[in-house]
Formats: structure tokens, C-alpha cells, sequence
């Protein structure tokens, strides 16, 4: 049956992914990935040099919505004291893991497809393999190493980023509600293991947009048109992904117990 | 069995392709698995000399096949086909029923598709540093090695030449590793490299230097860093012992005023070359060469094989150089193997294989218009 075709492609293509992540893991963790540490550092530079800052723009951007939705809602519903509730839910339970799943898949996924894919089609790939250099640890373990070496505390930046933008706009911008009023309320809606459950999903998504990246760039074939269509494969698995994560990790962390301190 | 499936490996016993049970069709596919010996060791050791000729296994004549080779330990070391009857009464024919669709779409109607394919492997003079044993090749329905059975002798240069499209590159992508046989073995150094499991790969290949088409040079390093990249991480020398050593190789080809530059910086010529001096600063035993000459105008093509021959002069090991440029051929090549449609059409000495009989070969090294090669 010809419709059956499609489904089996994604079954089979979930399938080899898999496959390459627990390959690409299984590296890191036994250690081998250490034989290249200098690319890692390397690859973990790049990450603090090229995406840091634009990580933490966006974060800002999206703790100031957060903080004007939040301030204006609890105004509208005589509450307006109690903005810092949104702020703290919205910036550190989902906007900041979507914020910095989102441009993620948008600039280090992307990019680490069309890097391993260019060397890829331009043989360098291969060269690496006839040097005797494992192409899939250098090139892929190595990156995941440096992404989990680097990018919790980017993310936990980011999550600053956003409370920052958030006190800016509820306390200095709206100004409905005292700097002292919204910590208290701000502090009362969240806790260190919220950090916490935060920072894994981030993680968890870093993690699969940096495997999915890599596995693209890999795999990619075709020449140039290839790379590009690769990329844009990643961009929607990840984009899925960072959802299905986002969706699975608030079930998990927050879903029987939202640790709101309402009604006593 | 008659004449028809006579495609046997002239020089050894012919390998049946139900008899190896290596790691086939796909770089991961139970790599790690230790089990991927030969069924049948004792027949089939790493150094085909040793093998014996089985005709027990009834897939082919033997009585023929002792007619021409009455002797597998010397059969490597003659002319197995006179190149005299070729044109008249080729001695490689196969039908055309046991011919891949793929093979067939090359061949011309009414004409076998392997009637110029005498497979005469002429002594060369020294032993084999790779060997193909009737390795068979196929991406989909296209088939590309049909049963290639080649020898790269040691401490000369050899040529692979060719049609576009017949299998030269897959060629060398089998030597090292990177694609594995469907049917058949590689050997290197007389080891089968589809039987190695990673390790012992990774450490085969370091044997190897690669020059591909385009140098692949890593984009992300400098001349300098790309040269000394395989110091770097397969040896213990110091930062000053890995510099003299780049400064050396990149003097010998003449790049020692580019070592800051990217790779998006230099010709095409010069990331050869680059590529050339990365290639060669492990001193490899066996030097590899993906069409070094194309595009190259001749000038610097006759550099570059000048090159490559004063190299090989000074470091030796075994050269071969996949290329269709019949000049170069002239210039650099000791030995010559002609490959189309995945088979070997003949191969030996290239002083031999410039005066062969054998119209296609003569017209592929003539370069003509005319004869057995046509567009199909």
C-alpha cells in the first residue's frame, strides 16, 4: 500500500536517529570523546562566543512579555500586586525552555547541520575517517560534550535574563506594584527544585536539537541542495521536539503538583 | 559452465561470493561484531597467495580454469589471456542474463558487455599492497563493481584509469574503508579490511594518505593547522617537531608562503596540494590520489605529477592514482589498470599496457573517438 510508505519512512527515520544519538552518547560516556577535549573546548567557545548573547537577547525579550502580560492581566482583575505569580511561572516553567529551545534549533541546530554538512559533501568528512579519526566523535560527540559543558549556564543566564526584564516591566515600567510587593509574591510562586526541573528541560531540549543537528549534518547527501534540505528537516524535528519535551517536562515536573501556594 | 562464466580472477582462486560472510553493503551493519570471519578460514586467508584453487564448489569449470592456470602460486605472475585473440574470441564473456541491468545500459546493442574484458593482469614485479578479490558493488539498482579483481603493487605508482562513472573513486573508498564490498574482499597488506572491526580499522588507515578531489582541507584551520592536524593526533611529537615537519612537506610543494592561509583563500591547485602535504606527513605506506588532475590546467597537472614522482622517489610505498587523464597516465604511471564497467579490461606494466592489442584499451589510452568506448 502506497500510503503505508510514509509512516514506515518515519518509523524507520526515528529509528536511525535513535540509533546515531545512542551512538553519539555512547562516546561521551565511555570517555573516547576525551581524546579530542581540545575540540570540545573548542565547540564550547564557539557556543559561548556565537549564541550566548543571542540566547540571552531573546530571553529578555520574552521576560519583558511575560512581565507587561502579567502586570495588566492582575491589574484587570483588581490583583495587580500579584503580577510577580505570572512572571515567576511564565518565565521559569515554559517561556525560557521554549525561548531557548526555539533559537536553539533555530541557530546552533541549523548551524551545526549546515557545518557537518558542508564538510560532509566536501569530503572532509571522509578525510577525517582515512586519517584514522573517528569522523563521529570528533565531530559529534565533541559537540554534545561542549553543548552540556556550556549551555546550563547559559540557560540558567537566560532565566535571569527574563526575570530581569520581567522586574523591569512590572516594577519600573507599569509600576502598579512595589519592588518589594512583587519579590515577595515573585519568590513565593517558585523554588530551587523549580530551577531545577527548568534547567532539565532546557537541557533535555539542548541535548536532542544538538544530536538531531548533528545527525542531519551527517547524514546529509546530495550536494549543496542536500545540506539544505537537511536543515530543514532539523529545523521541524526540532521545533516538534522542543514542544513534545516543553508539553512532557511540565506534565512531569509541574502536572500533580503546580506548588502554588493558593488557599492556604 | 563453458566459456561464458570464465570471469574468474585470472591471477587466484575465484572467491564464491556464498563462501564470504564479511561485514557488507554499509558502514555500521554489525561492525562491531567480532564474528564477521570468513566462513570457510582455512580456504580463505588473509594473503590470497596462500589460497588453493577449490573446484569443488561446481559454480565454475575447473578444468578449464586449470587450462590457463595450472598454477595458483604463479598465476598472479603471468599472462593469463594472449592479448592476441581478444578482439576475436574474447575469453571473459559472461551472458548477458547474469550482467546487471545497470552494466547493460553501458553496452551496445548485440555486443557482450564484457567481451573486452581479458582480464590479463601482466607481472608487474613486485607484491600487491591491495588486492581486490571479485568485489562486487551496488548503490540501489546500479551496479558499479561487478566483480573487480585489481592488485596495486607496492613501491610503484600506479593508475587506475578509466571511463567517468565506472567505479574509480568507489574504488578507492573501498581501499580505505569507507564503503565495504557487497560480494568479495579488499585485502591490505594482505589483512581484510571489510573484516576489521573499528579499531583495528582506524589503525589500518593510518597507513594511508588520501588526497581527494578537492584536497578537503577542513575549512575551519589555516594551511599550517591542516597540515599538522594528523601529527597532532596520532603522535606524541612536540609542537616544534610537528612544525619542522609541516614547514618541510608544505616546502616540498611548494606552500611554504601560504601556511596562514584559509582554505577558502587558495587556488584549486594549491588546496591540492595542501592536501598533497597533509597526505604525506605520517609517511604513509600506501598514497592515494582521487583524480589529482582535475581542474587543473596542464601546466600545473605536469607540476603536480612531477611532484608526486619526485615524492614517491623519495619516500617509496605503493602510489595509486585514480585519474582519467591519459597524459598523465604517460608521465607518472609505473603500472596501469583499466577499469570499465566495473571489471578490469587489462592491466599491467604501462609501458605494456600503451602497446596492448586490446582495442579498447589502445583506444582509451590513444584517446579516439573509435572503438569498442562509445556515449552509452
Amino acid at each position: 500500500m502506497g500510503w503505508l510508505s510514509v509512516p514506515k519512512d518515519w518509523i524507520a527515520s526515528f529509528g536511525d536517529i535513535t540509533k546515531f544519538m545512542a551512538r553519539v552518547m555512547g562516546e561521551v560516556y565511555s570517555l573516547r570523546v576525551m581524546k579530542f577535549f581540545g575540540e570540545s573546548l573548542r565547540q564550547a567557545g564557539i557556543l559561548i562566543l556565537g549564541s550566548a548573547v543571542v540566547i540571552w537577547g531573546l530571553a529578555f525579550i520574552i521576560g519583558l512579555t511575560c512581565g507587561i502580560e502579567g502586570a495588566y492581566f492582575n491589574r484587570s482583575v483588581g490583583a495587580p500586586a500579584y503580577a510577580g505569580v505570572f512572571s515567576a511561572w511564565c518565565d521559569l516553567r515554559e517561556a525560557m525552555p521554549y525561548a531557548f529551545g526555539y533559537m536553539m534549533s533555530a541557530k546552533v541546530g541549523t548551524g551545526l547541520v549546515a557545518e557537518i554538512g558542508a564538510m560532509k559533501i566536501s569530503d572532509e568528512v571522509d578525510a577525517l575517517e582515512v586519517m584514522g579519526i573517528s569522523s563521529l566523535t570528533f565531530l559529534c560527540s565533541t559537540r554534545l560534550l561542549a553543548a552540556w559543558m556550556v549551555l546550563p549556564f547559559i540557560y540558567i543566564a537566560a532565566v535571569g535574563a527574563g526575570f530581569l526584564a520581567s522586574y523591569l516591566a512590572v516594577v519600573q515600567q507599569i509600576g502598579e506594584v512595589s519592588s518589594g510587593g512583587f519579590f515577595l509574591i515573585f519568590w513565593m510562586f517558585q523554588n530551587p527544585p523549580d530551577l531545577l526541573f527548568s534547567v532539565i528541560k532546557g537541557m533535555m531540549m539542548a541535548t536532542v536539537i544538538v544530536l538531531v543537528g548533528c545527525y542531519y549534518g551527517y547524514t546529509a547527501g546530495g550536494g549543496p541542495v542536500g545540506v539544505g534540505t537537511a536543515t530543514a528537516k532539523s529545523m521541524v524535528l526540532n521545533t516538534v521536539a522542543v514542544h513534545i519535551i516543553g508539553m512532557v517536562g511540565t506534565q512531569i515536573f509541574w502536572g500533580s503538583n503546580p506548588r502554588a501556594p493558593i488557599g492556604g | 559452465m563453458a566459456d561464458e562464466e570464465r570471469n574468474d580472477p585470472p591471477w587466484g582462486r575465484p572467491v564464491q561470493s556464498d563462501e564470504v560472510e564479511g561485514r557488507h553493503g554499509g558502514e555500521d551493519e554489525g561492525r562491531s561484531e567480532q564474528d564477521v570471519a570468513h566462513a570457510d578460514g582455512d580456504d580463505y586467508p588473509g594473503s590470497h597467495d596462500e589460497a588453493e584453487p577449490r573446484h569443488d564448489s561446481g559454480d565454475y569449470d575447473s578444468s578449464e580454469y586449470d587450462d590457463d592456470a595450472p598454477d595458483s602460486n604463479t598465476q598472479r605472475d603471468v599472462v593469463m589471456h594472449s592479448p592476441e585473440g581478444d578482439a576475436d574470441e574474447p575469453d571473459m564473456r559472461v551472458t548477458n542474463e547474469a550482467v546487471p541491468d545497470s552494466i547493460k545500459d553501458q553496452t551496445r546493442e548485440g555486443e557482450e558487455p564484457y567481451q573486452w574484458h581479458s582480464g590479463t593482469k601482466r607481472d608487474h614485479g613486485s607484491t600487491d599492497a591491495i588486492e581486490f578479490i571479485d568485489v562486487k558493488k551496488s548503490f540501489g539498482r546500479n551496479t558499479i563493481l561487478n566483480g573487480l579483481n585489481l592488485g596495486i603493487p607496492d613501491n610503484q605508482i600506479s593508475m587506475i584509469l578509466g571511463p567517468s562513472g565506472t567505479g574509480k573513486s568507489v574504488c578507492i573508498k573501498h581501499m580505505v574503508g569507507l564503503l565495504y564490498p557487497d560480494e568479495g574482499d579488499v585485502l591490505v597488506h594482505g589483512e581484510s579490511v571489510p573484516n576489521m572491526v573499528d579499531d583495528e580499522l582506524f589503525e589500518m588507515r593510518k597507513k594511508f594518505g588520501v588526497l581527494f578531489q578537492d584536497g578537503a582541507l577542513f575549512g575551519s584551520m589555516n594551511v599550517l593547522d591542516n597540515t599538522a592536524f594528523p601529527l597532532r593526533q596520532h603522535t606524541d611529537k612536540g609542537d616544534e617537531e610537528i612544525l619542522e615537519i609541516c614547514h618541510r612537506r608544505l616546502a616540498e610543494v611548494g606552500l611554504s608562503g601560504a601556511l596562514d592561509k584559509m582554505p577558502n583563500e587558495l587556488s584549486g591547485g594549491m588546496r591540492k596540494r595542501a592536501g598533497f602535504a597533509r597526505a604525506l606527513v605520517l609517511d604513509p605506506d600506501i598514497v592515494l590520489f582521487d583524480e589529482p588532475d582535475s581542474g587543473l590546467d596542464p601546466v600545473r597537472t605536469a607540476l603536480l605529477c612531477e611532484l608526486i614522482q619526485e615524492v614517491h622517489a623519495e619516500n617509496g610505498g605503493a602510489y595509486a592514482v585514480i585519474t582519467h587523464d591519459i597524459m598523465s597516465a604517460r608521465r607518472v604511471a609505473d603500472y596501469i589498470a583499466v577499469l570499465w564497467k566495473g571489471r578490469i579490461v587489462e592491466s599491467g606494466p604501462a609501458s605494456e599496457l600503451f602497446n596492448s592489442p586490446n582495442q579498447f584499451v589502445r583506444q582509451f589510452l590513444s584517446g579516439e573517438a573509435r572503438g569498442p568506448l562509445g556515449m552509452e
